[in-house]
């Protein structure tokens, strides 16, 4: 005689199996955990007001939350600008030089402590007090620029209600990146009574769905979930939860020892890029599964000095245009370079592919005999990280075998930009530059390279020393209007206008990498062009 | 016994230590393979030091190959399947031929090796005699002057010195070196090792300075400076030849590592140590353009180290001179022979 107890227990196992089964399905992963990632070096800071490096920014996105944010998404949708501590988008008036906000309420910090409308105002002040490389960015607020010499006072320009939480900024003139700018790490609002000094190895307190926990400043830091997000702050719909609970990241310097690391199960994801030896093994083994190519919003170039000879000429210009082959930096780049001759990369707004000098040395040697420069003597300046550094010395060949006497300079990645920058350096003449995104405007790109007001004796971006009072005006007026399809237009006439008077020679956009370990949902993973990967989309399978 | 007495009797010595005799003829089978770069690089693989082939595809073993393909990869050792072009392959992306490179690279480091130890040779000399012969205010200023460099690791010093004029480069007076000038390594690697050799030469011209010989010379009237030249060096010849020795090796290392790092031989000269720094990162898909410079770093300054081995117990088998090697630094004290 059968046991029926037997059969109904087996049946019920098998049932309790199917629904266990369908339970954990594959489709929404595993939450919780802890993320360990690497990076090659420790962020300029871990300070939300000081840090313009994407190290720092990647860092802080999901931490250090400002009145708007950038959307958690990959690619053009991650360009888009939305709400984070504000309730909706500014309201604009009064001409474009009035935005009014209203902080969201019930919002905390992850100490306990309630964001007031009123900590945005101090946040910005604290960005002038500590000397902050993006204060720039928020001089043209009314009373800015006298707080900024005076360090004293208050910014006029801003008035908040704690009670409604209603924040309103007047500028001195209508700024039609005024919306990114607030989107930027350097306006997270943080406590009113956060000192004025670089907090890198004790991070202030988090709006974010993580907060960092504890820093060894050189060798690594940590997070935690932020203990008010979920009851306070999740009403922020736009910026995501949060899959894993702690997240630990450690400096390993060499990215070699950071793939293997990955490939060994010991850490999770790395920041760094792959470098170019390795990237082709990497992506032919794991592309799709662990590893993905990425498109931030950048530009590699060679700038030239159109104040001194040769470069002065504009037959010079263009013949070196005309010169530099795409495809010999491309593999310079091992592949990951995609090639441009223009100033707006793909995938910011304003971009219209044109290409005015596809390459032909023929003619680039034809423009040299026209012009005949008297001077042939040149420095090239580049960084020493390679590739950058080779890029330098092919362009060092392509302008001796136009005829010149181009010698090239390699400075420490560390000082670069202050030495070209700084125009008491002798010799400026010519060398390499890459130019990272600080928000996704095109006004970004033309207002720090190609501006004449942007040439300045320390810390110069327009290495071109370019003035076009014509196109001056022209950024200008662009830079007061909202971006629209009317103003992309105008961008993408810009650039052409621009590239016609050749102050510089692009050569491509380069890509960066995303290598995760097996057990991380790569299609989860998301790709912010201006904040890199997004801390909060990790998610082990 | 005649002045040629016992350098003839050293070399006798010399002749019977085969060891020393035999990484002499390395240095200079190594010397003589870089002084052949021109030749090399002009007969034989038709291009030069710092030329990029980076597009450029050759003929090797029967078919069409790229000196660099579409991924960065650069062609690797043809040996003479092209003829003797790229014969160790290309050296990176930019498609140089790294057999003309090595070559040319190890004239660049052996031109500074030697020429930094020169200056440290002449220098340390001469202001070890100084403090030495003269003794009182002129050694208290020299030595202390001294001291002070000593203090500082001669990486350390270097390193921080290769930084600073790496950029601007060196002015003195109305002369320029720029900073991508060979001299600026020469000076710095040169400079660095002074006090190395000073203490020991003032060591042993002051024992030499009680000696007989110079107070007979005193006697007879002799100056400061014929009694230096004509009694005390030539007693110091022989160290001084040791120590020359010994400091192209040191110049050699410490060049290779300035060069390294990035603060040594600027672009777009190359040397030893730029090809390794630059080999770093290819160490994955091309470990030979990290190996080749880093084996002949290691060739050229065993071969000197043994050869100034063989050499000191040639010119002057009594005295033991030991030598400590102190974080990569040298310096050499006398156990018996030569006082302290």
């Amino acid at each position: 005689m059968r046991k029926p107890g037997l059969v109904l227990l087996v049946l019920v196992l098998v049932a309790g199996s199917a629904v266990g089964l369908a339970a954990c399905g594959g489709s929404s992963g595993k939450e919780g955990g802890t993320l360990t990632g690497t990076y090659a070096s420790f962020p300029d800071y871990l300070d939300p007001a000081l840090s313009y490096q994407t190290e720092g920014w990647t860092a802080m996105y999901d931490t250090y939350l400002p009145l708007l944010t950038y959307a958690h998404a990959n690619g053009a949708e991650g360009s888009k600008v939305v709400p984070a501590l504000a309730e909706s988008m500014p309201k604009i008036s009064n001409g474009g030089k009035t935005y009014t906000l209203t902080l969201r309420k019930g919002l905390k910090y992850s100490d306990g402590k309630p964001v007031k409308a009123s900590d945005f105002k101090s946040s910005i002040e604290r960005l002038f007090k500590v000397n902050s490389p993006g204060s720039g960015f928020y001089e043209g607020i009314v009373g800015a620029e006298e707080f900024a010499e005076t360090k004293s006072g208050d910014i006029s320009g801003i008035k908040t209600d704690d009670k409604t939480g209603k924040i309103t900024i007047e500028l001195e003139g209508p700024r039609g990146t005024f919306t990114n700018e607030l989107g930027m790490l350097f306006a997270a609002v943080l406590p009113a009574d956060t000192p004025a000094k670089n907090l890198t190895s004790d991070p202030p307190p988090a709006t974010g769905p993580y907060m960092i926990t504890n820093v060894e400043t050189g060798r690594g830091w940590s997070y935690a979930r932020n203990p008010h997000w979920a009851k306070d702050n999740s009403q922020i719909s736009e910026v995501p939860s949060g899959h894993v609970d702690k997240i630990e990241i450690k400096v390993v310097r060499n990215d070699s020892t950071q793939v293997n690391e990955i490939e060994r199960d010991k850490a999770d994801w790395m920041q760094t890029s792959i470098s170019a030896d390795e990237y082709n093994k990497v992506k032919d083994k794991y592309e799709g599964t662990q590893f993905r190519v990425e498109h931030p919003i950048n530009l590699y170039l060679f700038w030239m000095n159109t104040e001194k000879a040769p470069f002065d000429d504009l037959k010079v210009r263009q013949a070196v245009n005309y010169a530099i082959d795409p495809e010999a930096l491309e593999r310079i780049y091992a592949g990951s370079l995609a090639a441009t001759h223009q100033i707006l990369p793909e995938g910011m707004p304003g971009h219209e592919p044109f290409d005015l000098y596809p390459h032909n040395m023929a003619k680039a040697k034809q423009l040299i005999k026209e012009a005949n420069p008297a001077d042939r003597n040149i420095t090239v300046w580049t960084d020493n990280e390679s590739p950058n550094n080779e890029a330098g010395a092919y362009y060092e060949g392509v302008l001796n075998e136009l005829g010149f006497n181009a010698k090239l300079k390699e400075i420490n990645g560390d000082n670069y930009y202050t030495i070209i920058g700084n125009e008491s350096t002798p010799d400026l003449d010519t060398g390499w530059l890459s130019f990272y995104e600080d928000y996704p405007h095109p006004n970004d790109f033309f207002q720090a390279m190609f501006s004449g007001e942007s040439i300045a004796p320390t810390g110069n971006t327009n290495l071109s020393r370019i003035d076009d009072p014509k196109l001056n005006a022209k950024i200008v007026k662009l830079d007061e209007e909202p971006l629209g399809p009317e103003q992309e237009a105008e961008y993408a006439a810009l650039d052409k206008e621009f590239m016609e008077l050749a102050p510089i020679a692009p050569y491509g956009t380069n890509t960066v990498s995303t290598f995760v370990d097996s057990e991380i949902d790569l299609d989860k993973v998301i790709f912010n062009p201006t904040f890199g990967q997004d801390l909060a989309s990790f998610q082990f399978k | 016994m005649t002045a040629g007495g016992p350098w003839r009797l050293a070399w006798r010595r010399l002749r019977r230590n085969r060891v020393a005799l035999g990484f002499l003829g390395l240095f200079a089978l190594i010397v003589v393979f870089c002084l052949a770069a021109p030749l090399w690089a002009s007969e034989v693989a038709h291009t030069g030091p710092n030329k990029t082939h980076t597009l450029e595809k050759i003929q090797a073993g029967g078919e069409e190959r790229e000196v660099v393909n579409r991924e960065g990869r650069p062609i690797g050792p043809q040996w003479f399947e092209a003829d003797g072009k790229f014969f160790l392959g290309a050296d990176g992306r930019l498609g140089r031929d790294e057999m003309v490179r090595l070559m040319y690279g190890g004239r660049t480091s052996l031109e500074i090796g030697f020429a930094a130890a020169l200056l440290t040779t002449l220098l340390g000399t001469l202001f070890g005699l100084l403090a030495g012969y003269y003794g009182g205010w002129p050694d208290t200023l020299i030595s202390r002057a001294l001291d002070v460099i000593w203090a500082f690791p001669v990486t350390l010093l270097a390193i921080s010195l290769g930084l600073v004029l790496a950029v601007g480069g060196l002015q003195i007076g109305p002369l320029h070196l720029s900073g991508s000038s060979l001299w600026i390594t020469i000076l710095i690697i040169g400079g660095v090792y002074v006090p190395y050799m000073a203490r020991p030469i003032r060591g042993e011209v002051l024992a030499l300075r009680e000696r007989e010989f110079v107070e007979a010379a005193e006697a007879q009237g002799a100056g400061p400076a014929r009694i230096m030249l004509t009694e005390l060096l030539p007693n110091l010849s022989s160290t001084i030849v040791v120590f020359f020795a010994l400091n192209i090796a040191n110049a050699m290392l410490l060049e290779a590592l300035l060069s390294f790092l990035g603060v040594g031989v600027q672009a777009p000269n190359g040397s030893w140590g730029t090809m390794l720094s630059g080999g770093l990162d290819l160490l994955t898909s091309a470990p030979l353009l990290t190996y080749l410079p880093g084996a002949m770093i290691l060739l050229t300054v065993l071969s000197v180290n043994v050869f100034a081995d063989g050499l000191r117990d040639a010119l002057d088998p009594r005295s033991k001179v030991r030598i400590e090697a102190h974080s990569g630094l040298t310096k050499a004290e006398s156990v018996e022979g030569i006082a302290p």
